[in-house]
């Protein structure tokens, strides 16, 4: 009887052990919640607090008698002078704003838990935000402190210099939680390819489906021994597509992106909330053929599915050209590569925006800054991220570290010292990683930064001309899949069995497998996830008037 | 399986069972012998790879001899060996104090709950073995550490969680019920001994190998640990060695994954002869160092299997 028991009782502990494990992965959105929840009496208090003293003292509106030590919670890993540079920003800061701020780093290992980790402690005050670090959904679920009022009473220069329509997009169910950096950065994903092989063999610029075509099969005609494309499952993990060579059909639809819309949805950038759908298309069915041309053509390896991306294979001279996942500064990176190792190779760059007219910078959520929620002294912490951004010494340690130590200005270019000098730099450009804290107005180009900023100024231009001039409607949509998460997980599935071989050409039948692909996916409960995504996704183009 | 069935049959007629035998040892040294290769191979890759030119490694993969043989990584490396030298030294560190204090208050808890007279020992040994069952989760742990106990940033952080664990508590108690008998403390105890000369002169003199089985456990656990680092250090200077090494290269994935996001640098990223020479440099004493204290791994496991 007793040892019955016993059993009976190991088997439920057993159990709930399994189920605690189940649960456990949960509990980082579930603490979150918690707090936002048991925090939001405390910052009603501080914003009562702040009304008070707006009508108490309507133009100096802080007040700076104590002093203040705040936190700020950074990605990455910290520069080796991390102390040196502290102690010269917190002189500064001292003098201007009577408070002090350490520096903590996130380092890279586990940064997404970390991350979520360092909010739900509250151990930070100023924390650096983004997309990628799922601001919209930290927000909403009451991670930051909102700054609307804060902004006008507490950094009115600071509300100026980043302007409202910027501020717009970080905005979070009508309220501001985040303030975004001031440099429009332009990350249009684009072709790399090398400009000495193209001018060798007169072949076209690989600025179309076709001519990237021509140019590739130009090289296989005359080059039989170089391998052409790298190309993997990489850089195509989320529901867009699921093999990297697909992002070259970027030239013929704009919404072949990285923020275009998921699940084979559709939408052109004039009619955002006109959602349509591609992968039922015929034009679906003919892409795919043109893949399997290419791959039939041997563009990518036939393994290419089950290869590892090798990101300096072009570097290598393992490809010709790179059509995933590139940007303008990763073109400034392959130039001062190829010149380095000074092999006569050229590299050069076109953005798919370039040929299908589509392009605009960064959203305003891509590096921000926001306010914990918990932190004893938001207002100050405000102040000081006004600071930080608007002046200009302060702004300069912060990126730079100390003139003449770390760097030095030379016909208005920042150069390392300690770079020049051949040895390792103790605090490189940003060696914060504070990427939030860019100052458009003031941002010190370094020397390759002139190429970038040619670049970017050509985008400035081509994207002054689009319905939205200049700004990135899609990267500020955050998507809620709680409702449907098993569906989604299906369908993700489906994409990389099914769409992955099909969008890399390495089926027989083209017609039999986008058939079997469209059932599959189907099945798998594409027209649910497909429903609530078009709901979200219009509710969020009429929210911010994207229409 | 038909191995075994041959050995039955066979046992009672000597010729056929030698035949048998042959063939299981036969198969077992062939399997033990894949199995060794299977462990050893990837060692050998990552030190020959370490000894490679990095654009060799790149443009014609591994080997399992090195290519164009050169130690221009390990250059690399002790160029500026202040960070790795660090991250030894604050290995070491952790290694020592925890597993010294560690193995004091495992044993010294063993001891206690493996005394009869001892009234709640059962309701101890329970409360400890349960938190082997049910744990609280990352995020509770987490704001314990962070938040309750304020050792964020503190070296404290790294070696006090993993002090002891519920595992090791028994191990040494099962130890300690096997190795001393009854009559042995009985018997001091009749000569005047309480309980700390018993435990220091007639039970630890003893517990040999139950010290080098747990000693190695936590030890080892302390060697290769890098998650606490991870959680709680906001410093490099107080990292783990395998915590340096793991973030070196989470590093570069990231910054590369990163840079489709950010204008950021990427260059001075690691090459793969580096990350190769790193890992050889932070796994090469322990693998000169394990062979010696090896056999006391396992005797002392399957001595305490065998009693428990």
């Amino acid at each position: 009887m007793k040892k019955k028991l016993l059993s009976a009782v190991m088997t439920l502990a057993l159990l709930a052990s399994v189920v605690g494990c189940g649960s456990g992965s949960q509990s980082a959105a579930g603490a979150l919640d918690q707090q936002g929840v048991s925090e939001i009496p405390a910052t009603e208090a501080t914003t009562e607090t702040a009304e008070t003293t707006e009508e108490a003292a309507p133009a100096a509106a802080i007040d700076l008698s104590e002093q203040v030590d705040l936190v700020f919670y950074v990605m990455g890993d910290a520069p080796q002078d991390e102390e040196l540079v502290e102690e010269a920003l917190n002189e500064k800061l001292l003098e201007k704003c009577n408070a002090t701020v350490d520096m903590q780093f996130s380092t890279w290992t586990d940064f997404q838990q970390k991350y979520a980790n360092e909010i739900t402690s509250q151990g930070a005050d100023l924390i650096y935000i983004a997309n990628w670090l799922n601001y919209g959904q930290l927000a909403s679920s009451g991670a930051f402190e909102e700054l609307d009022d804060m902004l006008d009473t507490v950094a009115p220069e600071l509300k100026a210099l980043v302007g409202d329509s910027a501020l717009g997009m970080c905005k979070v169910g009508g309220k501001i939680y985040a303030i975004p950096n001031t440099w429009p950065e332009y990350v249009s994903n684009g072709v790399k390819y090398r400009e000495d092989l193209r001018a060798k063999y007169d072949l076209p610029v690989p600025d179309s489906l076709e001519n990237l075509e021509a140019y590739l099969m130009g090289i296989k005609e005359n080059e039989p021994n170089q391998p052409l494309l790298a190309v993997t499952t990489e850089e195509s993990q989320g529901f867009k597509t699921a093999f990297d060579a697909a992002w070259a059909l970027n030239f013929k639809y704009s919404w072949v992106n990285i923020n275009g819309l998921d699940y084979g949805l559709t939408a052109n950038y004039d009619t955002p909330t006109d959602v349509y759908d591609y992968w039922f298309s015929d034009d679906f069915v003919e892409d795919m053929k043109l893949m399997k041309k290419w791959a039939d053509a041997g563009f990518w390896s036939k393994s290419a599915l089950s290869d590892t991306n090798n990101s300096d294979a072009y570097k290598n001279g393992l490809c010709v050209a790179e059509i995933a996942g590139q940007n303008p500064n990763k073109q400034v990176t392959a130039i001062a590569d190829f010149t380095n190792a000074g092999e006569g190779w050229e590299s050069a760059y076109v953005a798919y925006g370039e040929t299908n007219g589509v392009i605009y910078p960064g959203h305003a959520t891509q590096n921000g800054t926001a306010v914990v929620r918990g932190c004893k002294n938001p207002e100050r912490a405000l102040y000081v991220i006004q600071t930080l951004l608007c002046d200009d010494e302060v702004n300069a340690i912060l990126q730079y570290g100390i003139k003449g130590t770390h760097y030095d200005v030379v016909d208005g270019i920042y150069k390392n010292l300690q770079e020049e000098a051949g040895e390792t730099p103790t605090f490189p450009y940003e060696g914060f990683n504070t990427w939030n804290m860019r100052n458009g107005d003031t941002k010190l180009p370094q020397a390759t930064d002139v190429a970038l900023q040619e670049m970017f100024d050509k985008y400035a231009k081509l994207g002054e001309k689009t319905k939205f001039p200049n700004v990135n409607i899609y990267d500020g949509f955050s998507e809620n899949y709680e409702a449907y998460s098993a569906e989604r997980s299906a369908v993700g599935n489906v994409m990389r069995q099914y769409l992955a071989p099909l969008q890399a050409g390495l089926v027989d039948d083209v017609d039999a497998a986008v058939e079997d692909f469209r059932t599959r996916v189907k099945d798998a409960g594409l027209d649910k996830c497909r429903e609530e995504y078009t709901k979200q996704w219009v509710a969020y183009c009429e929210e911010y008037d994207y229409k | 399986m038909s191995n075994d069935k041959d050995f039955e049959i066979s046992a009672p007629r000597k010729i056929k069972k030698s035949v048998g035998t042959k063939t299981f040892e036969g198969i077992s040294y062939l399997l033990l012998t894949l199995g060794s290769i299977i462990c050893v191979l990837p060692f050998i890759i990552i030190v020959s790879g370490s000894f490679t030119d990095n654009t060799t490694i790149l443009t014609k993969g591994y080997s399992l001899l090195p290519r164009d043989f050169t130690f221009a990584a390990y250059q690399t490396i002790f160029k500026s060996p202040k960070d790795i030298i660090q991250a030894y030294k604050m290995n070491v560190y952790y290694t020592v104090v925890g597993t010294g204090l560690g193995l004091m208050m495992i044993t010294l808890t063993g001891y206690v709950i493996s005394r009869k007279e001892f009234k709640y020992r059962n309701t101890i040994s329970f409360l400890i073995y349960f938190t082997s069952i049910f744990g609280g989760g990352m995020i509770p742990w987490y704001l314990m550490y962070a938040n309750v106990l304020n050792l964020k940033g503190h070296t404290l952080a790294i070696w006090f969680p993993a002090l002891m664990s519920p595992f090791l508590v028994i191990l040494m108690r099962t130890f300690i019920v096997g190795a001393v008998p009854d009559a042995i403390t009985e018997s001091a105890k009749i000569d005047g001994a309480g309980h700390f000369t018993i435990f220091f002169r007639i039970v630890l003199p003893v517990l040999k190998p139950g010290l080098a089985t747990v000693g190695l456990f936590l030890a080892l656990g302390y060697w290769n640990d890098w998650y606490r680092s991870s959680m709680f250090s906001t410093n490099s200077s107080t990292w783990q060695l395998q915590f340096y090494l793991y973030d070196l290269l989470n590093a570069t994935t990231a910054m590369k994954q990163m840079a489709s996001n950010v204008s950021m640098k990427t260059a001075d990223l690691p090459t793969e002869s580096v990350k190769l020479a790193m890992a050889v440099v932070a796994t090469g004493p322990v693998l000169l160092f394990y062979p010696f204290v090896q056999r006391f791994f396992v005797s002392g496991i399957t001595v305490g299997a065998v009693k428990g």
